[in-house]
Order: structure tokens, then C-alpha cells, then sequence
């Protein structure tokens, strides 16, 4: 009988999720200690940390046993963001139901998702490979598009309405944000084609005495990725529209090596925006808030205030885990969950957990550059600046860098659709560093 | 690009940032973004390093991605230093007004402020002035006496913010300076709640009380000093306000103190200026006191300087008629007469004889013109708006008798008093004795000290023996009290609508005066014998009491 696996031993993933899992069993103590002032906790106060902490040292074990050969940080990068995520919405739950009730589940919704999110990206890479996905993922590539562009279209006829954007449909019970589902697909899809038409797009066209791109082979994908950014914008989810459109011309310049396409992107974006500001009050309302927000503090600017006053009263140190008041910015447990860092964390925590994230794009994009596959170098690379973009886009926003646009922080925010995606990422990436290297 | 450029282009980038972060308060957000993205640029093309030609696109090109993202990552670091720390207190105190004028300001302020106890404030016999109470979650203030409490000021986190010695002793009450850095930096890491420091105050509520009672609501101050070190026992102003009814729970209906509140702003009577200390009065002839005290202090004149005054003075075609001679026959007075019987001829003449210049300088040496260091603000005393005021003989000679363009408050006036009575030197007036903690423990405690010496021992005494005169012989009989010594100055300052306000400034002992107060009364007919009667009885009251 053939032997399939062979197991092996990840010395260095298990030892390195050891962090993650020490610091969610602590951190819960800590958040349980806390309000009660005194050090007395039960087993049952950080059930949950240990839960997590057991369920991704199994992952690791489990990748060994069946004899995984894979990159061994990406997942304790990303559990030890999880594990700050889900410290957060623990710490924060208690607070967010005493004044909206519906609130109280936040913790477990937000516990069952990771625990899911881990099986799934555990089942990508352990199963990718027997599946032989490498093969049929760039082969079905205008399905992914289909599939991206039946999303969008399904968000636009039966999308609900949540908080001024069209962001969400409804499958039964269960509330999905197409978005999160389509910035893979369309990387899927935009690998695949820019690996076959790889040696065209570096190319020019000769027209007559003229040297242009080689536009037939651009055109298609350009159109498409159009139409794509425009349903985003049209539904006002402008951060994911940035957040395509970053991705979209990085993939552009690593397939063809030319800064121009980067270029004549980055202008005509600048373009667009003016026009955008121009013709939309709602982006002026934007802008307004983006540099001066404390111009209508009570209406418009009040979110961008209050995270303005949070992320000031962390100083260097923070007030400590549990012991500042991040739940006076709306919506903190999502789009504005980095400032609740920056108040109970200060600066020393929002540092750390941008060296995190800036590690965990540097290892995808080493992962993008070791292996073989033309595919497969374009599809890590991709998904990898999906999580460097994001997270530039969310952080930038809130500290008013860029004017804001709501993405969720990759791994830490709450949102079911958004931490689902982003395990997919990382099963993706854990596959793509398991395959043939090259020499 | 070579690799010195690339090097000055990252050296740039830094400098630009570290001149953005230290100059940041000069610097609104719209102008520091801009550093930012020159910053930026600069270190795009200071991280361009050369790769090698024989490197496939891919990676080249992957590379460069990863450099690029990584600036993006390092201009967010730059920034999160500037709004996490560089700018933090300005941020986290900013208050601004949305359109339709309603203040935003920090809610983690007021939570701070109610979440913690804060120190309870207690007079000189340990009575209770500002009290803590747990409401809920929250504490609140609670003034237990009226006639105290508006010493204190308010506390009014939720709605008003704070006043007095709320706010100018907050640090303290509020314990953000107690303790030593190590304890409260433990406490911060562990989340303890701070104490804050009780505060001691001078002030006797007896008195305080026994002075309200004495101004039956009639507007004006009582000021009463302890001439050798310069504490307040009596700090009595009214109108005033009573801050027990500005105090807000979170959970509680907050309308009645928002309807007292603007029933206060209201009032044409302005109760929130407390007269003792932020009020400005024209002295009238309790002045002549210092006209005196320089021309002796210059060695001009001795108490004994003869002066004519024959019922009338010319001065520059105006003709100043004096009312107050016991004996229109007589036309030469002493200046110990002219302070006796408050002679306006004669002081036009000592003021005159001293000059605008001497005038001008003794009065700054008593404290005219500059802030008066206190525990709570005082309104600053002034001689003239101007000092060129002084330059006509008419102008001169009504300053030296207290009218002209003189402003002084009563606490300043207390401590004119307390001077002469203390051999020429000013006191630091004070009102917080000591900080101590919830164990008793003294943490900072307040000290007699001079703050200026204004004349010699030898004037003061003279100016003293002159004082004392005015009560036993001259025209302030009213105020002598059996068993002690009492000396006094009247003073009536004519306002331009012919209402008067009328003061005795005065101070009491045996051989040595141990308490000084001073008493305005506004706008009465017969108040001149009532500030006396007052100033006389809350004198008797203290020395009785303390002894």
C-alpha cells in the first residue's frame, strides 16, 4: 500500500503557538480579574481561551500527523491575531450587552466562527493537495468570475441595508457580506489569467508607430475588475473598493514588472476620487471627517471623536486589558476595534500588532516567491496583499491617515464573513507553501 | 540610485517626521499628513534598492511590493506615535462646539472624575465643608453648609465642570498629584481607584456663619485674615450660590440644577462673582491709610505734620469742600487728625506733597496692580487704569483720599490691614492648610510666609497708633470693643450714580492685633455705621472664639 502521509514534526509552528495560547489563557484572566478588583477567577471564567489554545496547538498537531510540509509561522502569526481579536470581543461583550442586549453572544459568535475558521483552513491545506487544486483552480478561472460577479449582483438586488451601506444578504438565518467572498475569488480568478497571458502582458502593442500596452489581453480583465470596483462603490462600500483596487494593481505590476500600469492606476484613481468628491456629498462628508472631524462632533464626526478620544487616552502603556472605556465609539467591536487596542494597549500594543500583521505579509510573500508554480506564485502573493491592504485601509482610516472606509482589521475584528475569508486566506497560503519549491 | 542618495533620502524622511513630532502642537492634522506624504515619498525612494538584473520580474517586483507596503506600515507607526503619545493630552482634553453650539468633550473626563472618590474638604475645626457620597456607581459631592459650600466651589462634572477650590485644587482632591509616582504608578497598572487628598482648610464655619448672618443678605464681603500669617478664616460674600444644588447624579434627572444654573447666569446680581475675592470696590478714605504710609514711609511726614484745612482747598480752579471736621473753627490738623476724622483736605494735600511718582510706587509695593497669589483667583487692584491718570494735581489729590480710579477687593483690603498691623509685612493670604491623605497623613502643608514688605516697621507702627486713634478718639467710636485694642479705617466710595458702598477695613488684638478683616457693604444709606457695626462684630466674634 502506498503511504500517503508521512508524518513529521513541526517543532517550530508548535513552539511558536505557544505564545498565542499563553497569552489568551492570561489575557482572560486578566479581563475576568479585572472588574471584580480582586485575583479570583474560576476555571469557568477562561474556558474559552483554553478551548482556543487547545484547538490550534491540535491544528498544528493534527498538520504534523498527517505529515504536513508547509510553512510552520503563518499560523501562529495569525492565531496570535485571533487570539487578540477574540481577547478583545471577550472583554468587550460584557460592556456592548449592558447596553444593547442582543450584544451578549458576542463572544461565542465570535469563538464559534475562529473555531470554524481554523477547520476550514486546517482543511484547506490538508486537503488541497489530494484534491489536486492547484490544477482545477486556475482552470475553472471564469466560474470564479461568474461567481464574484453573481455575488456582487445577488448583493445589489436582495442586499440588506445595515448602518448606511448595502452590504449583506440574508441566507436563511445567517447574514453573509458577498465582499469578504469575492476579494478571493477575483484573486483566484486575476491569477489565473494573468498567469496564462503572463509573457503577453509584458508585452507592448505595436499600433502603427505607437507602443502600447498590450491592451486585448488587458482589456477583458480590466473591464471586469471595473465592474466589479463600480457595484462596490455604487453600494457604498468604498473600503473594499480600495481594497480591490490595491490588489488589483499589485497583481498587475508582479505578473508584468511595469510601474507604469501602477501609475496610470494611481492617476486615474486620484481622478476618480476628485470626480467622486465632486459629485457625492457623502464623500465630501468623508473628507470632512477624515481632517476634522470635530467640526460636527455630535453628528457626522461623533464615531471618528470618540476614536479620536480613545486612541488618545492609551499613551504609551494603555490603561491595561479591561480597564479603559473602548465602548464609547459605535461600532468598536468592528471597523473601530484598533483604537479599543490603542486605549487599553497604548502605542507599545498597536505597534505590536502591526509588526504582527507586517510579519505575517512578509512570510506570504516569501511563501509567493518560494514556490514553483506560476499559479500558485501570483495566487499567494494576491491574497497576501489583501491582508497588508486591509490592514492599511482599516488602521489609516481610523488614526485619519486616509479618510475612513470601513474593512474589518484581518483576524481581529468581529465579523463572521471577514474572519471565515480571511482562514480561507491562510489555508490558500499554508497550500501554496507546501508545493514544489523552486530551485 | 546610489546609495548616498538613497541614505540622505531616509535621513530626510526621518527628520521631516521627528520635526513634524516635536513641533506638533503648532501643527493642524491637514499640515502634518502633508510631512507625512513627503516623508513617505522620500522613503520610497530611499528603500529603492538596486536589484540585480539576473532577478526574474517576479520577485523583483514582489520585492519592491513588499518595500512599498512596508513604508505604508512604518508612515501609520509615525503616525500612531503622533496621536497615541506627541499629541495625547491635547486630544484627550479637546473639547469642541458642534453647530448648533453643544460642547463635546472627552466622556472618559467625567467618568474619571465621578468614578473615583474624591477628597473631602473639611474647615479648621475638622467641620465638614465638601463631603463625598456613593451613589451607585458614582460619587458624588455633597455640600453640607450653604454658607461654606460656595467657598469650595462646585462640582459639576456631568454638566458644568467645576469652580474654587474644586477646580484649582483638583489635582489634589481628584488625587492626580498625591502620593509618590512609584504608588500611583501601581496603582494605574493594577486599576486601583486613586484616593484623592483631603483638603484643611483655614476657614472657621462658626465665623463664616456668624458673618453671613451679620450681612442679613445685604450685598457685600467679609474678609477676616490672621494678621501674623496670613490664613483666611473668614471668606463671606452675597449674593452667593449654593453648589449642593449643581451636584448631578448619572442616573438622576438633572433639570433642577439646570434650571438653578440658569437662574444664577441670570441674575443681574452675578452670585457666582464672590465679592471677597473677585469683587472691585472703590476704597474711599480706608485708602488714606497708604497716602499716610508713604509720606512717612519717605520720610516726608510724621504722624505730627501739620496740614491746614480750613473747610475748603483749591486745587487747579476745582474746589474740594471738606465735611468731616469735628470743629469748624480750627484749621490745622495733624495727619494723625487727618486719618481720625478722615479729612479729605488734608489728604489732598499729604498726596500732593508725596507725587503721582512715590504714590504710584507704594501703591505697587502693597500689591496695586499685580495678581495676589491665593488658593483661589482674585480680582488684581489697581491705583489708576493708567499711570499717566495721576499726572493732574486733581487726580492725584482724590487718589490719595481713595476716590479717582482706585479698585481694590476686600481680601486685598484685609491684607492692607493685616499690614500695618504686622509691622509691615504683607502675608501670603491662604485658605488650604494642609493636604493630607485618607490616613491622616500630611501630604503638603501650607506655611506663613511674607510676600512683600511694603514699608519699614517704624511706618507701620506710626500708621498703626493712627488706626487705633481713628477708633478710640476720632470718628469710629462705634467699633471699640471693651478688653481689646481695635484699630480701624471707614472709607465711602461715591459712585457715579451718587450711591455709596462703604468699608472698614480694621483689626483686633491686646498689644500685639491678632485678626484683620475688612467689610464692604453695597449701595446703602445708612451702611457706613453698619460696616462698622459688622466689622466690629465678626472682629469680637473671631477673637472671642479663637482666642
Amino acid at each position: 500500500m502506498h503511504l500517503r502521509y508521512r508524518p513529521t514534526f513541526r517543532g517550530t509552528e508548535l513552539s511558536l503557538l505557544l505564545y498565542p495560547a499563553l497569552l489568551i489563557i492570561l489575557g482572560l484572566i486578566m479581563i475576568v480579574v479585572v472588574p471584580r478588583g480582586q485575583v479570583d477567577w474560576s476555571w469557568n471564567d477562561i474556558w474559552v481561551g483554553i478551548a482556543y489554545a487547545t484547538a490550534v496547538i491540535v491544528a498544528s498537531i493534527f498538520l504534523s500527523a498527517r505529515g504536513f510540509r508547509g510553512d510552520q509561522v503563518v499560523l501562529p502569526l495569525t492565531a496570535l491575531l485571533a487570539a487578540l481579536g477574540l481577547l478583545m470581543i471577550q472583554r468587550l461583550t460584557p460592556d456592548l450587552a449592558a447596553a444593547e442586549p442582543g450584544y451578549g453572544s458576542l463572544a461565542q459568535k465570535h469563538l464559534i466562527f475562529l473555531a470554524a475558521g481554523l477547520l476550514l483552513a486546517w482543511s484547506i491545506a490538508m486537503l488541497a493537495g489530494p484534491m489536486n487544486m492547484i490544477e482545477w483552480l486556475p482552470r475553472y478561472k471564469y466560474l470564479w468570475l461568474l461567481l464574484s460577479m453573481a455575488l456582487q449582483l445577488a448583493t445589489f438586488v436582495i442586499g440588506v441595508d445595515v448602518g448606511g451601506a448595502k452590504l449583506w444578504i440574508s441566507v436563511g438565518p445567517i447574514q453573509i457580506q458577498p465582499s469578504e467572498i469575492v476579494k478571493i475569488t477575483l484573486v483566484i480568478f486575476m491569477a489565473a489569467y494573468l498567469d496564462q497571458n503572463r509573457d503577453l502582458i509584458g508585452t507592448t502593442w505595436k499600433v502603427g508607430p505607437l507602443s502600447l500596452p498590450p491592451i486585448p489581453y488587458l482589456l477583458p480583465m480590466v473591464l471586469m475588475w471595473s465592474a466589479c470596483l463600480l457595484s462596490l462603490v455604487a453600494l457604498n462600500d468604498l473600503g473594499s473598493a480600495l481594497l480591490f483596487f490595491g490588489v488589483f494593481l499589485v497583481m498587475l505590476y508582479v505578473a508584468s514588472g511595469r510601474v507604469v500600469y501602477v501609475a496610470v492606476g494611481l492617476i486615474s484613481f486620484a481622478i476618480a476620487c476628485y470626480v467622486a468628491w465632486l459629485a457625492f456629498s457623502r464623500i465630501g462628508i468623508r473628507v470632512q471627517n477624515w481632517l476634522d472631524p470635530w467640526k460636527d462632533p455630535y453628528n457626522t464626526g461623533y464615531q471618528q471623536v470618540q476614536s479620536d478620544y480613545a486612541i488618545s487616552s492609551g499613551g504609551l502603556l494603555g490603561s491595561g486589558f479591561g480597564l479603559g472605556s473602548p465602548t464609547f465609539i459605535p461600532q468598536v467591536q468592528t471597523d473601530f476595534i484598533f483604537s479599543a487596542f490603542a486605549e487599553e494597549l497604548g502605542l507599545l500594543g498597536t505597534l505590536a500588532i502591526l509588526v504582527v500583521i507586517f510579519l505575517l505579509a512578509m512570510r506570504g510573500f516569501m511563501i509567493a516567491l518560494r514556490v514553483r508554480d506560476g499559479f500558485a506564485q501570483l495566487l499567494a502573493t494576491g491574497l497576501t496583499t489583501i491582508i497588508a491592504i486591509q490592514t492599511i485601509i482599516i488602521v489609516g482610516g481610523v488614526t485619519r491617515l486616509i479618510p475612513l472606509t470601513g474593512v474589518t482589521l484581518p483576524f481581529v475584528s468581529y465579523g463572521g464573513s471577514s474572519l471565515l475569508c480571511n482562514f480561507v486566506i491562510v489555508g490558500l497560503l499554508l497550500y501554496v507553501s507546501s508545493l514544489p519549491k523552486r530551485v | 540610485m546610489p546609495r548616498f542618495l538613497r541614505f540622505l533620502c531616509i535621513l530626510a524622511a526621518l527628520a521631516i517626521i521627528g520635526v513634524g513630532l516635536f513641533t506638533s502642537e503648532e501643527l493642524s492634522d491637514a499640515r502634518w499628513l502633508g510631512l507625512l506624504a513627503i516623508a513617505w515619498i522620500l522613503l520610497l525612494f530611499g528603500t529603492r534598492m538596486p536589484i540585480g538584473p539576473d532577478v526574474p520580474t517576479f520577485n523583483r517586483a514582489v520585492l519592491r511590493t513588499a518595500m512599498t507596503l512596508a513604508s505604508m506600515f512604518a508612515i501609520i507607526s509615525a503616525q500612531l506615535v503622533r496621536i497615541q503619545v506627541v499629541q495625547s493630552d491635547a486630544t484627550y482634553n479637546k473639547t469642541a462646539k458642534d453647530p448648533t453650539g453643544e460642547t463635546i468633550s472627552n466622556p472618559r473626563k467625567t467618568s474619571a472624575e465621578l468614578s473615583a472618590p474624591r477628597g473631602k474638604i473639611y474647615d479648621r475645626n475638622g467641620t465638614l465643608v465638601a463631603d463625598t457620597v456613593k451613589d451607585g456607581n458614582a460619587y458624588l459631592r455633597d455640600y453640607p453648609n450653604p454658607v461654606t459650600g460656595y467657598v469650595a466651589g462646585y462640582f459639576s462634572p456631568l454638566l458644568y465642570g467645576s469652580s474654587g477650590l474644586e477646580s484649582s485644587r483638583n489635582d489634589a482632591l481628584s488625587g492626580k498629584e498625591s502620593i509618590d509616582p512609584v504608588e500611583r504608578t501601581i496603582n494605574a497598572l493594577l486599576g486601583r481607584q486613586q484616593q484623592g487628598l483631603d483638603l484643611h482648610l483655614t476657614l472657621d464655619t462658626n465665623l463664616q456663619q456668624t458673618a453671613t448672618d451679620l450681612l442679613q443678605g445685604r450685598k457685600g464681603a467679609v474678609v477676616v485674615l490672621e494678621v501674623a500669617t496670613g490664613a483666611v478664616l473668614v471668606l463671606a460674600s452675597t449674593p452667593n450660590y449654593d453648589p449642593d444644588r449643581l451636584v448631578t447624579s448619572p442616573s438622576g434627572d438633572s433639570s433642577a440644577a439646570e434650571s438653578y444654573w440658569a437662574e444664577l447666569s441670570d441674575d443681574p446680581d452675578a452670585p457666582f462673582v464672590l465679592r471677597a475675592n473677585l469683587g472691585l470696590y472703590t476704597p474711599g478714605s480706608t485708602f488714606k491709610t497708604i497716602t499716610a504710609a508713604a509720606a512717612i514711609d519717605s520720610g516726608l511726614d510724621t504722624p505730627t505734620s501739620v496740614y491746614t484745612d480750613n473747610g475748603e482747598l483749591e486745587i487747579d480752579g476745582r474746589t474740594l469742600v471738606e465735611n468731616n471736621r469735628p470743629d469748624e473753627t480750627r484749621s490745622e490738623w495733624t495727619l494723625e487728625e487727618g486719618i481720625e476724622w478722615s479729612l479729605n483736605v488734608v489728604f489732598a494735600q499729604v498726596g500732593m506733597h508725596v507725587g503721582a511718582d512715590r504714590l504710584w510706587d507704594y501703591a505697587k509695593r502693597f500689591g496695586f496692580g499685580e495678581e495676589i497669589p491665593f488658593d483661589l483667583p482674585v480680582s488684581e487692584s489697581q491705583l489708576a487704569s493708567d499711570r499717566d491718570f495721576l499726572g493732574s494735581n486733581n487726580a492725584l489729590a482724590d487718589t490719595a483720599f481713595g476716590q479717582g480710579e482706585i479698585q481694590v477687593s476686600p481680601l486685598h483690603m484685609a491684607m492692607i490691614a493685616a499690614t500695618f498691623a504686622n509691622g509691615g509685612k504683607m502675608m501670603r493670604p491662604y485658605l488650604v492648610a494642609s493636604e493630607q491623605d485618607g490616613d491622616g497623613n500630611v501630604r503638603n502643608r501650607a506655611s506663613a510666609e511674607v510676600w512683600k514688605t511694603p514699608i519699614s516697621s517704624a511706618t507701620a507702627e506710626s500708621v498703626r497708633s493712627m488706626m487705633v486713634s481713628a477708633v478710640n478718639e476720632g470718628s469710629i467710636q462705634a467699633a471699640i470693643t471693651p478688653g481689646y485694642t481695635v484699630g480701624g479705617k471707614t472709607g465711602t466710595a461715591e459712585r457715579g450714580d451718587g450711591s455709596v458702598h462703604s468699608w472698614l477695613m480694621a483689626f483686633i488684638g491686646d498689644d500685639t492685633p491678632r485678626y484683620a478683616a475688612a467689610v464692604v457693604l453695597e449701595e446703602g444709606s445708612d451702611s457706613l455705621g453698619t460696616s462698622v457695626a459688622v466689622c466690629q462684630a465678626i472682629l469680637e466674634a473671631t477673637i472671642t472664639s479663637l482666642g
